[in-house]
């Protein structure tokens, strides 16, 4: 299987822990929990009480009939029986009532946690993951484990209760056939064991297959126009097939190993019976005893079969919420790799406390300033042992108001460079500083106040182009989002489309043409107001007239701002204060473009070749 | 989206239903089988043990063994008189439970595999027809939604088909013998002991219609939950460069709420149904032991009749109760197939279309389209027109260009040509002919095989590399997919990863920046051989030198391929036979090169914009460098 190496990494701890650790969802909601009890309590006693108002009845009757008593009235048991039914009714009521609402809460409680954590966790974490997969954590497995923690939990109680106090009967009635029957138990622990083991593993295979298969829907829908366009349907239905068949044959075979299971376990139980029968049936001709223990005894025996059954049952869904349950901590006990320091958290508290006009949330002043790379160096985790590394030595010094231009050549590590300084990953080697603080001892939080990024890839959300704008600042207010629309020379379209700012751009935004997508997503950054403005590759898909527009825009704008931006088309950076050339991950030029013009080196080289471009090839004639 | 489910559009779900269970039907009943066997067995139990108690002594004293134990006994040679036949009562306890253990197991394994292959049936199924579903569809749907249909709506139906199906079949069963066996005993309190059967049908079945409705309710937050979740994820990028993680998590806790209060409310009805059917089938025994207690104190009925009586009703009673799970179940899955048949129900793209006629015996890539225009469409009927009155020509193996400001249209003339849209609807008008034949007629996946196209934002597969190259050409040999990477200039990035071309890249793969991205796509576009190359802004994240060697490799294709490039980079299409200008949707300026420069209209105007910077720096750097670059004019 092709995604073998993807869920190596989650923990298979102790049960445990495991079940501690999930059991704390279920505490957080106490009141229910103490009713929950109470009305199973209630079920419990109510459901044991109806064959005694049958017995009763029928005693009395037997006694009338053999003239032992008067005749009896019915009344008095109707009465009983009616009251019982009552009980019954309003307990269940009750219990389902309280346990569906532990259920519906603990799965909202751990999905809105694990939602809370994934919003946390560094962008590496879902270089490496599916969509599909994630998802697949906090819809399906929550659910399940939700469903059987909360129905199944009790019925356990419940059932291993019972059996204790059938095992204690038996023993009190009869301590030696008592015994007899008890030998059977651990035969029945083994047995439950291995197929304890069994249903687990399998249990792990389906919920690892149930993961991959909700990503190929993910992947199916978010690909079907590349899938379209090169006929590939029948490529990824036959991958696809494979799947859904592996799905059904662990499925089956899970099915099979809980079919097998109850029968074993009724089977070893049976031995017990014929044990004490055979054993009891002589004592009775031999020794005398009472036919009435035996009988007792064997019907005991019988009745230890439903816990059992049930216990069987439970223990097999407990495998499957296990393997659920495992996926989920897994998610929800990931520590964010790039957090507040202590020290940082410290700070914030104190600032907190006693805040000082012009600080950040983290004491320190609250502007970025002078930008320094010293000596950074970044590798990706690829999850594998050696490491590639994309950024080598980094030394770059960005005054504040400077713009800044990267060019080189596609997979230089540029987007890398300035992800690092959003703090999108962590630097490997070196540090960065802001004014001379390492960008470590700064906030999260102030860090990502002070940047606004636009990012290659311009995904817009569900909803309106004025709320897909609004995000870079949530209180902005009609006006403001007009106004940096007509900033990056997006008001002609936007107006052209049907309810302007109130058309819904569609999931990701495909209702829009890329190029206009790009637009929203610099507006939305600009909106944001931002010290330092990072632009990667921002203009790519839009012609030169409305970029000359967005140009024209920027400069009111980037008056006084840091800015960083890449892009390949050299004229959008001839006027960069600083121009770096970076090349296989490092920088092999640094001036701004007459110095490097001087040099001819790499920059000129590249800008000779649009010069030339543009300047002569029309003469070439390549349309023969 | 959601239209409610109308009554009558039951039938298609009960219809898919059946025919998914095609060859499995034979299954269920053999599961069905084996249950009725196993259950016959399992409750001959107590009545081997009742033989044993009857014949064992008050006191110490023989055991008098039962006929058919003492028969037993004597066919197989055993003779000692109390040992032997409890040993052999003993054995034949441990074999029945065991035999029906076996038979349980049977059933148990037969109804999974039915199940199961059903839902694999209905897996692959709706995996199937999302890929032919047209373009258009997944516009307006949340991906999160599809998503949840095809994983928890299907867990619904698969709990539904596992576990209920044979529970109906073992209901029936136990009824069935119970019935006659109460007709037999008293037909006056057979008929009393039926008495709530009928109010408990009614009950359920008024129930039925509120039970669906909120657990489709429940259902429905659930996928509206699920697409706020992938969204998020999709997006995280972007909610990670604004910092709105809080206002994400609002978001989602909203979802989540909603998805709650659904499912709370769910529970609570199941709560008040579970009690008052409870009280009805216990209302039930009671009626019946009492009205049985009323005719023995009146002498009409004997005392063994009336306990043989009761604990047959409730043989029926709880078999009826459990239709009670049964029909909630049955109530989910119905909720669940009608979300599901809604997917399903949706058209393909290719039964959107007209009747497809033959095609071309040789695709040359000739291109004729005639006064096109189209508009999306819209939840009110067809959007403002994206394209309007667009006419050119383009003989094999010649190259065309468009070029214009964001949303002139461009885009939507690439998916037009592929098919993904139909100009045939309600927004479009004109024509588009491919080879003498109008687009509409073409099968789409003819007429996709002679297009290949890169789109502005490439989508790789989660697979290896290779395996996205051999997306464009399957079946291609090591060496081809060697030189269309090196034709893309992406060969040596690839050689770069460690595990090379087997490094899988996509969603969950290494990070590809965007350039790499776009230039895979070149590779696996250049692989699909075929007669219409279409370029949908594919070089804008790849710097100029690349780009220019990958043109050339391209130039060098001309004349095999026809072509249609969209750039921003007007270098990149300045070689084209044709140049068309949109603006809003319409054609403003069309010609060579050389003739818009000389038109000196919006082409040259965007020449001169791009040129400006380059044409006078390379001229002066030579002598000019004392200018100041930063203040040339933007």
């Amino acid at each position: 299987m092709q995604d073998e190496h993807q869920d190596d990494d989650i923990p298979r701890g102790p049960a445990r822990e495991l079940w501690r650790r999930l059991y704390r969802f279920a505490l957080a909601w106490p009141r229910h929990l103490r009713r929950v009890v109470v009305f199973a309590l209630a079920v419990a006693v109510a459901d044991m009480s109806f064959p005694l108002v049958s017995k009763y009845l029928v005693d009395a009757l037997t006694a009338w009939q053999t003239g032992e008593a008067e005749k009896p009235s019915l009344w008095p048991y109707a009465l009983a029986y009616l009251g019982l039914t009552l009980m019954l009714c309003v307990s269940v009521f009750g219990f389902i009532r309280n346990v569906g609402f532990l259920k519906t809460a603990m799965a909202a409680d751990i999905r809105s946690q694990g939602f809370a954590r994934l919003q946390r966790l560094e962008f590496a974490f879902f270089d490496r993951r599916a969509t599909g997969w994630l998802m697949s954590r906090l819809t399906s497995d929550c659910e399940r484990l939700a469903n059987i923690m909360a129905w199944g939990t009790l019925d356990m109680l419940w059932a291993s209760t019972f059996l204790v106090g059938i095992a204690s009967v038996l023993l009190w009635l009869h301590w030696k056939l008592g015994l007899l029957v008890l030998t059977v138990v651990p035969l029945l622990a083994w047995a439950s064991r291995a197929f304890q083991k069994r249903l687990l593993t399998a249990s792990r295979r389906i919920r690892k297959i149930n993961s991959a298969i909700t990503a190929d829907y993910n992947e199916t829908i978010m690909g079907v126009v590349t899938t379209k366009s090169f006929s590939q349907e029948d490529t990824h239905l036959g991958q696809f097939a494979v799947k859904a068949a592996e799905m059904r044959h662990e499925t089956v075979r899970n099915a099979m190993l809980s079919a097998l299971y109850l029968p074993t376990v009724l089977s070893i139980g049976s031995v017990a019976a014929a044990f004490v029968m055979y054993k009891g049936g002589l004592d009775v001709t031999r020794y005398g005893l009472s036919l009435g223990t035996l009988v007792a005894f064997l019907s005991y025996t019988r009745q230890m079969f439903e816990p059992l059954q049930q216990l069987a049952h439970i223990f097999g869904e407990m495998q499957m919420a296990r393997a659920s349950g495992e996926r989920i901590l897994d998610l929800l006990g990931r520590p964010a790799a790039i957090v507040d320091s202590e020290e940082v958290l410290a700070a914030k508290a104190r600032a907190a406390a006693a805040p000082i006009d012009g600080r950040a949330d983290d004491g320190l002043p609250s502007r970025l300033g002078r930008i320094e790379y010293d000596g950074v160096g970044f590798a990706y985790d690829s999850g594998q042992a050696s490491q590639a590394k994309v950024l080598h030595d980094i030394d770059l010094v960005v005054e504040p108001g400077q713009m800044v231009a990267l060019v080189g050549s596609t997979g230089g590590g540029k987007t890398t460079l300035v992800s690092l300084l959003a703090r999108f990953y962590e630097a490997t080697e070196g540090e960065i500083r802001f004014d001379g603080v390492p960008q470590k001892r700064r906030s999260l939080s102030w860090l990502q106040s002070r940047l606004g990024v636009v990012l290659q890839d311009p995904y817009l959300f569900r909803g309106s182009i004025a709320d897909n704008i609004r995000y870079g600042r949530l209180d902005a207010d009609p006006a403001d989002i007009e106004r940096v629309a007509a900033l990056v020379g997006a008001t002609g379209f936007i107006e052209r489309l049907e309810g302007g700012f109130q058309f819904d751009v569609g999931e990701g935004g495909t209702r829009l043409s890329q190029g206009e997508r790009q637009l929203i997503s610099f507006a939305r950054a600009l909106l944001k107001d931002p010290e330092v403005l990072i632009m990667d590759e921002a203009t790519a898909n839009v012609d030169s007239e409305t970029e000359r527009l967005i140009q024209q825009g920027l400069e009111t704008v980037l008056d006084g701002r840091t800015s960083f931006v890449i892009a390949h088309r050299l004229s959008t950076i001839e006027r960069a204060d600083v121009i770096v050339v970076i090349e296989a991950g490092r920088i092999v030029e640094q001036g701004n473009h007459r110095e490097l013009m001087r040099q001819r080196g790499r920059y000129y080289e590249l800008h000779q070749h649009q010069g030339q471009q543009a300047a002569g090839l029309q003469l070439s004639d390549w349309t023969a | 989206m959601n239209p409610p489910p109308s009554p009558q559009s039951l039938a298609p779900v009960r219809a898919g239903l059946w025919s998914l269970s095609q060859g499995q039907r034979l299954r269920y009943l053999l599961a069905i089988v084996c249950m009725a066997i196993g259950i016959g067995l399992v409750f001959l139990v107590p009545a081997v043990t009742k033989g044993v108690i009857d014949g064992l002594p008050s006191d110490p004293g023989p055991f008098q063994s039962p006929d058919w134990l003492s028969r037993l006994c004597t066919s197989l040679g055993i003779d000692s008189p109390t040992t032997g036949p409890l040993m052999v009562a003993a054995i034949c306890v441990v074999l029945l439970t065991v035999a029906g253990g076996a038979f349980q197991y049977l059933r148990g394994r037969l109804a999974a595999q039915a199940a199961e292959k059903m839902l694999e049936r209905l897996r692959v199924h709706l995996y199937r027809h999302i890929q032919n579903l047209p373009a258009g569809y997944f516009d307006q749907a949340d991906t999160g939604d599809i998503v949840q249909r095809c994983t928890s709506d299907v867990d619904t139906v698969r709990l539904f088909l596992s576990t209920q199906v044979v529970e109906i079949g073992r209901a029936l069963l136990l009824v069935g013998c119970a019935l006659p066996i109460l007709f037999q005993l008293d037909v006056r309190l057979a008929w009393i002991s039926l008495a709530v059967v009928p109010v408990l049908m009614v009950y359920a079945a008024g129930f039925f219609k509120s039970l669906t409705r909120y657990f489709r309710e429940s259902d429905e937050a659930e996928g509206a939950m699920t697409a706020v979740l992938q969204e998020n994820l999709t997006g995280i990028r972007v909610v990670r460069a604004f910092g709105r993680q809080d206002f994400e998590e609002r978001k989602f806790d909203e979802a989540n709420g909603h998805h709650r209060q659904a499912t709370l409310n769910l529970m609570n009805l199941l709560s008040l149904f579970w009690s008052c059917s409870d009280f009805l089938c216990l209302g039930q025994v009671g009626l019946t032991l009492f009205a049985g207690g009323h005719f023995v104190l009146q002498g009409d009925m004997t005392l063994g009749t009336l306990v043989a009586f009761t604990q047959y009703s409730t043989m029926i009673i709880w078999p009826v109760r459990h239709m009670g799970r049964v029909l909630v179940d049955a109530g989910k899955a119905r909720v669940s197939l009608r979300r599901l048949a809604e997917i399903l129900e949706s058209p393909e793209e290719q039964e959107l279309r007209e009747a497809p006629a033959t095609v071309p015996a040789q695709p040359r890539g000739a291109l004729v389209v005639r006064d096109l225009s189209f508009a999306y469409p819209g939840e009110k009927g067809p959007g403002a027109p994206v394209l309007q009155d667009l006419s050119f020509e383009l003989q094999p193996g010649q190259t065309l260009a468009l070029v214009g400001p964001p949303g002139s249209g461009k885009s939507t003339f690439v998916r037009l040509l592929l098919g993904l849209y139909d100009y045939t609807g309600p927004g479009g008008a004109g024509s588009i002919q491919l080879d003498g034949l109008e687009l509409s007629r073409w099968p789409l996946r003819e007429l996709r095989l002679q297009v290949s196209a890169v789109l502005q934002s490439p989508f790789l597969f989660a697979k290896t590399i290779t395996g996205n190259l051999l997306v464009g050409r399957p079946g291609a040999a090591a060496e081809d997919l060697r030189q269309a990477a090196e034709a893309a200039h992406i060969h040596q990035a690839i050689e770069g990863f460690e595990h090379g071309y087997d490094t899988v890249v996509g969603e969950r793969g290494v990070t590809l920046s965007g350039g790499q991205k776009q230039r895979m796509a070149i590779a696996r576009a250049l692989l699909k051989d075929c007669p219409l190359l279409l370029l949908d802004d594919a070089l804008s994240a790849v710097d100029h030198a690349t780009e220019q060697r990958i043109r050339q490799t391209l130039l060098r294709r001309a004349g095999r391929q026809s072509t249609v490039i969209i750039s921003h980079r007007l270098t990149s299409v300045l070689h084209a036979d044709q140049i068309l200008v949109l603006r809003e949707g319409r054609v403003v300026e069309r010609g060579t090169h050389q003739e818009l420069l000389a038109r000196k209209g919006s082409y040259a105007h965007l020449w001169d914009l791009q040129s400006s910077y380059t044409t006078d720096s390379a001229e002066g750097s030579a002598e000019g460098l004392a200018q100041d670059p930063a203040g040339k004019p933007a």
